[in-house]
């Protein structure tokens, strides 16, 4: 992974189409602004994995595994030791 | 009344006010907007998100508090106006909102898990959801179901 430190106002570049510049810092967050072209598709990281998460949980579930679910949800709780 | 065609209980009756108003879709079918929540006494207490525009599209759900009986919700002022909740405080599970996990069946080496990152957040006197993305979240996206002996939120 490459690291580098930025302060707000500086950019960097990305290939010769991706602009990332550093607009803002607060607190422990970042605000970013990106140029880059339209065919490059941007989003959050939780977007990304939550859309790849539904596109497997759309699957049909084998009614055996969710058997076996519903049978491991209702096992009475161990007692603590 | 009309009926349904469902991914695992064949075709069910459902009334208009059964029907769940999804805006957003879900990410990944954005264009699924309308969905029925069905139980099933032998699939309890597992909830099933049948699509009312395809038949073939069903998510299973883990109500949130099944996973993790101390879960907390945090949506921001962004999505509590989306599901036409009070501003300036987060809801209750249970009484304000359904709050539930989806499920995915995993592969061969991993076991089922539930996205506790991103649960299906339903307001229940509005029927509107959506899947509410949480940012900084302290929960797994793949949190395993039959893994240990308890379900923790990863930290």
């Amino acid at each position: 992974m490459l690291i580098m430190k930025r302060r707000a106002g500086e950019s960097f570049t990305i290939g010769d189409e991706i602009e990332v510049e550093v607009l803002e810092v607060a607190g422990s967050r970042v605000k970013l602004g990106i140029v880059a072209p339209e065919s490059i598709a941007i989003v959050r990281k939780e977007a990304r994995v939550t859309r790849e998460e539904n596109i497997t949980a759309a699957r049909p579930m084998d009614p055996e595994a969710i058997a076996a679910l519903v049978h491991h949800l209702w096992r009475p709780a161990k007692t603590q030791p | 009344m009309p009926q349904i065609r469902t991914a695992y209980f064949g075709e069910l009756d459902y009334t208009d006010g059964t029907v769940f108003q999804f805006p957003y879709g879900l990410p990944g079918f954005e264009r699924e907007h309308a969905f029925v929540f069905l139980q099933q006494p032998h699939t309890q207490p597992l909830l099933f998100l049948q699509s009312l525009g395809s038949s073939h599209l069903c998510f299973i759900l883990l109500p949130i508090l099944v996973a993790d009986a101390n879960y907390r919700v945090n949506l921001d002022a962004e999505d509590l106006a989306a599901l036409h909740l009070a501003p300036g405080r987060q809801p209750r599970i249970g009484e304000d909102i359904l709050c539930a996990a989806i499920v995915s069946a995993g592969d061969g080496e991993r076991g089922p898990t539930a996205n506790l990152m991103a649960p299906v957040v339903v307001n229940l006197k509005e029927q509107i959801g959506m899947q509410v993305i949480q940012t900084d979240s302290p929960y797994s996206h793949r949190q395993p179901i039959l893994a240990g002996e308890e379900l923790a939120p990863c930290s």
